[in-house]
């Protein structure tokens, strides 16, 4: 119950306080959304199997938000940005679609 | 699509995209859980040791302000997206207007120019109709006028269409835009070419797309568009040629020009048509700007000709 405040919360104060993102980092947000995601619904889906752990969640989470806006930086210095970010999308649409099938199936048993 | 149990070597055949496509979730959830359970075997019997209520929800905090910070960066992002879009419209809004408003004022301009330039010719003929010397002036004048296109003709002719080859038809419409493959545009130069056999072919009038084209008139490209008396016109240009219909097909048609043309359309697939039409009409072109002009002669001499400048 308490995680899923915190999201609210979350959610509530972003669109309340509208915090200014420096203009450097505007590019990384969208990436890093994929990859919170991608970290969220493996959570969902580790609580699911019954192995949820709180240290792996979290280290996960933020290493996946990292780790992707930090690949698509090294792309944008490159100057394939664009097709890393593809790259990137691509490989965490994939996990995401996997984990939801398997929260789907915890769920409603098909 | 379970995780793989640790510690199981994936063969080394196994493609990358495998591994993707199997692994979706972290195995470290998996190890985590077993090393958990280890404990938990090593620890039994014994009672589980009181903890205080911060430690025992320690994790589910932890995890509670990850998904704050989660929601924090999906709502910021969504916040930027949805500033950058409006920004957008509003931009291409305010583009919308301007053009808008230009354009009114343009067609303002053309047509007080239009009402001026009859009132400058009314004027001029009522002054010139009172002399004999001044009728001679004005007969020239109605010649001049003629042959500088500035006044609209009408009679049988022939339609050329030029066109811009249709774009493929494995071409992907969606997402990419609907560009013609570069070879398949039609140049100014294609047009000139058109215009001036049909001029060569005994053509009276010529008009692009409703633009008339007089002796001095520019056909000229700039960036993407051909500017016809320095305004766009746009594909398929329609070039209308008033004249005898079947001279000016035979001697059209004979043509090198209709040859190179038909050449573009086998080569890049340009649209170039002609059909002969029974009755067409040519607006008036732009009159030339006055650049010289002499008085009219004395009555008393009229062996020579004053030279007039059309318009």
């Amino acid at each position: 119950m308490i995680p899923i405040l915190g999201l609210a919360v979350g959610v509530v104060l972003g669109l309340l306080l509208d915090p200014s993102v420096p203009l450097w980092l505007q590019p990384y947000l969208p990436i890093a959304v994929v990859a919170a995601l991608d970290a969220v619904f493996g959570g969902v889906r580790a609580r699911f199997d019954g192995i949820f752990d709180a240290k792996v969640f979290v280290i996960s989470f933020v290493s996946n938000v990292v780790v992707a806006a930090l690949i698509v930086f090294l792309g944008d210095q490159l100057g394939v940005g664009a097709q890393l970010s593809t790259a990137v999308v691509v490989v965490l649409g994939i996990r995401i679609f996997g984990n939801a099938a398997a929260i789907r199936r915890h769920l409603f048993r098909a | 699509m379970s995780a793989r149990p640790p510690g199981q070597q994936r063969s080394l055949g196994a493609s990358l995209l495998d591994q993707v496509l199997a692994e979706t979730l972290d195995p470290a959830y998996a190890q985590a859980a077993e090393a958990k359970a280890a404990r938990a075997a090593a620890r039994a019997g014994t009672p589980a040791p009181p903890r205080p209520w911060f430690r025992r929800h320690r994790g589910q905090l932890l995890v509670a302000l990850t998904l704050a910070l989660a929601g924090l960066l999906g709502s910021v992002t969504y916040r930027e997206a949805a500033a950058g879009a409006q920004g957008r419209e509003q931009a291409r809004e305010a583009l919308r207007e301007d053009i808008g408003q230009e354009s009114d004022t343009n067609d303002e301009l053309v047509a007080q120019l239009e009402a001026l330039t009859a009132e400058v010719t009314r004027t001029r003929e009522d002054a010139l109709a009172r002399s004999a010397v001044g009728q001679l002036a004005l007969e020239q004048l109605a010649d001049a006028e003629q042959g500088a296109a500035v006044l609209p003709v009408s009679g049988p002719g022939l339609r050329v269409t030029l066109g811009n080859a249709p774009p493929a038809a494995d071409s992907d419409p969606v997402g990419g835009s609907a560009e013609v493959a570069e070879p398949g545009i039609v140049q100014d130069g294609d047009l000139q070419l058109a215009v001036n056999a049909l001029w060569a072919a005994g053509a009276e009038a010529i008009s692009i797309d409703g633009q008339r084209v007089g002796a001095t008139t520019a056909i000229r490209q700039a960036g993407q568009a051909i500017l016809v008396d320095f305004r766009p016109v746009s594909s398929p240009y329609e070039v209308l040629a008033v004249g005898e219909p079947d001279d000016l097909a035979r001697s059209f048609l004979a043509s090198s020009a209709a040859g190179t043309l038909a050449q573009f359309t086998i080569d890049y697939g340009v649209v170039f048509d002609f059909a002969r039409e029974d009755d067409l009409d040519l607006p008036a072109g732009t009159a030339a700007e006055l650049r010289s002009a002499v008085p009219l002669a004395e009555p008393a001499d009229t062996t020579p000709d004053p030279p007039t400048d059309g318009g």
